[in-house]
């Protein structure tokens, strides 16, 4: 018998295999392209329910950015806002029956901390040019370099791990209830679920922002800073 | 459990495609619309902070303008005020020379009454006095009194010219108060020098004495013409 952890290929795209994981993750990108097509297709200077739902989104991210790192949410807000809608839908994906999230396999989530990880850097040296990103190593001396340098690794792979643990036990809990306990039974659990997924995408956006944020702030000289 | 590295590659540009697709479909859009709204609101703010410095403007004109009207007004007020206290102490001026003229008017008005009064209660009085005279000198002997007038009438009538005298013996009245017995008669022709043709006559009126009429002399010599003398020249003293 196979682990239900192990990724099953349907099929083969050249030498890469697709999973469910990848087939709902475009499933996911379909549907989140085209809504957000359809919805700011027509913006206006009176904004209109629609207008002013889509408004109040981007404008919770910006204070949720902004009250987090204190910084301006511009830059980081593509990036960090689509990480929590993209984990945030693919939790709730476990809704529709057959479907597993992709964020209940090993590869979405660890591509998901790689993702953050490169964005660090990304981030990092833009803010404060490569030197202060190796700078931002060296806070608050030297000697945390090994930490810092480990803990780079280590905090990604915690949100790896963590992202995975709480989708991928709540998958199975509901998939073990169902099968003992019939159809209705697993209705709290999957409500419960609901809330663990928006949680856990709300932590992964959260905390790939605070890691952006400190990288900068520590690659930041100490005069830019003053001034 | 194995970790399938080419899932995980394909995963992740499949999330830096979503990240890519999204920020331009969704994030910037509708961040540029949030930003649009607010400056427009802010340029409404502007036009509206410009409108309200105009209003601020054109209130402190009106406010101006009203302080100026007010003290206008005051100004008018108190000029018709003054003119109303000249006009009223003109007025009071005119009205005091009018009562002034009127108090003097009747002053002299009261004089001529009292005047008036004054005069005719003398004349009234004197009319009295001769009256009480008169009747104080009826009470006195006739005989005695007429004795004494005669006495009187005899030296004027000797101290008369010749041509009056003269005349007098041509004939006239001799009036009398009492009716003049012959010793009187005589007493007479005597300072005539002749028996005159006298006509004596009685009048009671004359109180006592004598008047005697010729062609062309009067002779009054009684008390009825004393106090008609008398009488005169309290009037005309009065």
């Amino acid at each position: 018998m196979n682990s239900p952890l192990d990724a099953v290929a349907l099929f083969q795209i050249g030498p890469v295999p697709i999973t469910q994981a990848i087939l709902t993750t475009w499933g996911i990108m379909a549907v989140l392209l085209l809504g957000a097509f359809a919805l700011t297709r027509r913006l206006t200077l009176t904004p209109g329910r629609r207008q002013a739902a889509l408004e109040l989104i981007v404008t919770t991210m910006d204070t949720q950015i902004r009250e987090t790192t204190g910084a301006e949410p511009a830059p980081y807000r593509g990036f960090i806002g689509t990480l929590f809608l993209f984990i945030l839908v693919a939790n709730w994906s476990s809704l529709i029956p057959g479907l597993d999230p992709p964020t209940a396999q090993l590869e979405t989530d660890a591509a998901l901390a790689v993702l953050v990880f490169l964005s660090v850097i990304w981030f990092g040296v833009q803010g404060g040019g490569v030197a202060g990103y190796l700078r931002s190593f060296a806070s608050p001396n030297v000697v945390m370099i090994p930490l810092n340098m480990l803990e780079s690794v280590t905090r990604v792979f915690s949100m790896f791990v963590r992202l995975f643990g709480n989708v991928m036990s709540g998958v199975f809990v509901i998939g073990i209830v169902a099968s003992l306990a019939g159809l209705l039974v697993p209705i709290p659990l999957m409500a419960l679920d609901l809330l663990t997924g928006l949680v856990q995408a709300y932590i992964f956006a959260v905390l790939a922002m605070v890691f952006i944020s400190a990288t900068v702030e520590d690659g930041t000289p100490k005069s830019q800073k003053e001034t | 459990m194995t970790l399938d590295f080419w899932g995980l590659g394909l995963q992740a540009v499949n999330v830096l495609i979503l990240v890519w697709l999204l920020t331009r479909v969704f994030w910037r859009p509708v961040a540029a619309a949030i930003v649009a709204r607010q400056t427009a609101a802010q340029a409404l703010l502007s036009d509206a902070e410009g409108t309200q410095a105009k209003a601020d403007a054109a209130l402190a004109e009106v406010t101006k303008a009203r302080e100026e009207i007010a003290a206008e007004r005051a100004a008018m007020l108190a000029s018709a005020a003054q003119e109303a206290e000249v006009a009223v102490q003109a007025k009071m001026a005119e009205a005091r020379a009018k009562a002034e003229a009127l108090v003097e008017a009747a002053k002299v008005a009261q004089g001529h009454a009292a005047e008036a009064a004054r005069k005719e209660q003398t004349r009234q009085a004197a009319t009295l006095a001769v009256e009480i005279a008169g009747k104080l000198l009826a009470r006195l002997d006739p005989n005695a009194v007429q004795g004494a007038f005669l006495a009187q009438l005899v030296a004027a009538v000797e101290g008369l010219p010749e041509q009056d005298r003269a005349a007098l013996t041509r004939g006239g009245t001799l009036v009398s108060a009492a009716a003049l017995d012959d010793a009187g008669q005589a007493r007479i022709a005597e300072a005539l020098g002749k028996m005159p043709g006298l006509t004596f006559v009685v009048d009671p009126a004359l109180i006592a004495g004598f008047v005697l009429r010729t062609q062309h002399v009067v002779l009054h010599d009684s008390w009825q013409s004393d106090l008609d003398h008398i009488l005169k020249d309290l009037r005309h003293a009065a």
